[in-house]
């Protein structure tokens, strides 16, 4: 088995890696780079707990080969913040009490955050099918669907983003 | 994961010769939704090479040509749900698409897959055998055309040979003179897979006289299949419920005919015949609005 050279823009930060083919991009994110916020759930594209951004659309990344991410970009919710300054969608997920027990969170900001990229006044409905490849086994799925319709309320509103985050600080 | 030789075509003759050298170990890669789980199982059939079609960027997108849409194999489902044209000319395949998995599976897998793998629920094969497509495959000895409704043997084995790439799939588009829906029953709305389902093209006279009726249920049949017997019952009489369940019940009652009786008949029987009376009823319903 041939090791293959790979160009990925991670979290805004090109990488050049030389990988083994047989690894799963969440292989790849949770053991050779360390982003373990990425959460390896079933394993079968069934959980979601797995969810990143490939060309900013919400993928299972155990559903992607590491070789096929060659060229492309991902976010992982790593990338959401930046230094203590939470994302709007973040704070709202903090607002609502959106956390249970944490497994499914960082797959449910990253299918969220693909719909508010693509949607900036998403329906009820629209939130529901977007996190539709989520589960949450709190089954505390009432606070994350608030959560993510209030904020596209908070868009444009970063004042309050900036206080919840001064607040925790 | 077992270890595997890693191939990225970049065009389909490049992908096309790999396969014929890489033989019978070799499996081509797409959207990854199936192969993936697949390479992950415990199982002595591991491939020994994968061949990555997905750069191969002639293998995308929807076209039209004339009276007829050509999807590229590598179009992925919410690719297909986004699309214009076939929201105008196969609206039927749009509900389906959109009915696949979940968003991240349908953010990935491909059209052309969905067919390949064969699974007897896979979604797009009962819209896309009411639209009569036909499915071009190529190898390195060149390109073939087959009707989809000779294309599949049994559930997860097909008539393409181990060296064949699915390239694409083509049908004429749907006259507006003609309504067309699909109805899936699953356990739970978002990931499930199909338990029965039921495309259905309707041509509905200036009387309210049906013309012309195709019904292709999907997860009933050992492999999918037009219900010509079902069809016969609607042709030629005017719209009324009644005759709506007078064609699911002979659905049931052909679908009883191949498979036997077995456990899940109990539920299928009655399921079946409420689906297609339901699908019936979408496209008027359809049909009333417009």
């Amino acid at each position: 088995m041939k090791t293959i050279a790979i160009k990925v823009t991670i979290n805004k930060k090109q990488q050049q890696l030389v990988i083994k083919p047989n690894l799963t991009l969440l292989d790849l994110l949770r053991e050779e780079l360390g982003l373990t916020g990425t959460k390896c759930g079933c394993e079968i594209g069934e959980c979601g707990a797995c969810t990143v951004l490939l060309n900013g659309q919400a993928v299972n990344s155990c559903l992607v080969l590491a070789p096929q991410v060659d060229g492309q970009e991902i976010v992982t919710v790593e990338g959401l913040a930046v230094g203590n300054l939470l994302t709007p969608l973040q704070d709202s997920f903090l607002d609502h009490d959106a956390v249970h027990c944490g497994f499914c969170t960082p797959g449910m900001l990253m299918s969220a955050q693909g719909l508010l990229d693509h949607s900036l006044d998403p329906t009820e409905s629209d939130v529901r099918t977007a996190i539709s490849g989520n589960l949450c086994r709190c089954s505390g799925y009432q606070q994350i669907v608030d959560a993510i319709k209030d904020t596209k309320v908070s868009v444009n509103d970063t004042n309050k983003a900036r206080i919840h985050t001064e607040k925790r600080t | 994961m077992k270890p595997f030789d890693y191939f990225s075509p970049k065009t389909l003759n490049e992908a096309c010769s790999l396969l014929r050298n890489s033989g019978e170990g070799a499996r081509i890669l797409a959207g990854g939704t199936d192969v993936l789980v697949e390479l992950r199982k415990p199982s002595a059939h591991l491939p020994k090479s994968i061949i990555d079609i997905s750069r191969i960027a002639a293998l995308k997108g929807i076209t039209e040509s004339g009276d007829s849409i050509i999807i590229g194999a590598l179009t992925t489902h919410d690719e297909v749900h986004r699309s214009e044209l076939i929201a105008k000319y196969a609206p039927l395949l749009r509900s389906a698409v959109s009915m696949i998995g979940s968003p991240q599976i349908r953010n990935r897998g491909t059209i052309g897959g969905n067919i390949m793998n064969a699974a007897a629920c896979a979604d797009t094969v009962p819209p896309l055998m009411t639209l009569n497509a036909r499915l071009k495959l190529n190898s390195s000895l060149g390109e073939r055309e087959i009707a989809l409704t000779d294309f599949f043997v049994k559930p997860y084995v097909t008539i393409a040979h181990p060296d064949e790439i699915l390239s694409e799939i083509h049908f004429h588009k749907l006259s507006l003179a003609l309504r067309s829906s699909f109805v899936k029953l699953g356990r739970r709305n978002a990931l499930s897979i199909a338990r029965l389902s039921v495309a259905v093209v309707l041509k509905v006279g200036g009387k309210g006289i049906i013309e012309e009726a195709r019904i292709v249920p999907g997860a009933a049949f050992p492999i999918w299949q037009r219900v010509r017997e079902a069809e016969v019952v609607l042709v030629g009489q005017k719209l009324s419920r009644d005759i709506f369940v007078e064609a699911g019940k002979k659905v049931s009652e052909i679908m009883i005919s191949y498979t036997g009786r077995r456990w899940s008949t109990e539920y299928k029987e009655p399921v079946i015949a409420v689906l297609v009376r339901r699908a019936l009823e979408q496209c008027i319903d359809k049909e009333k609005k417009a």
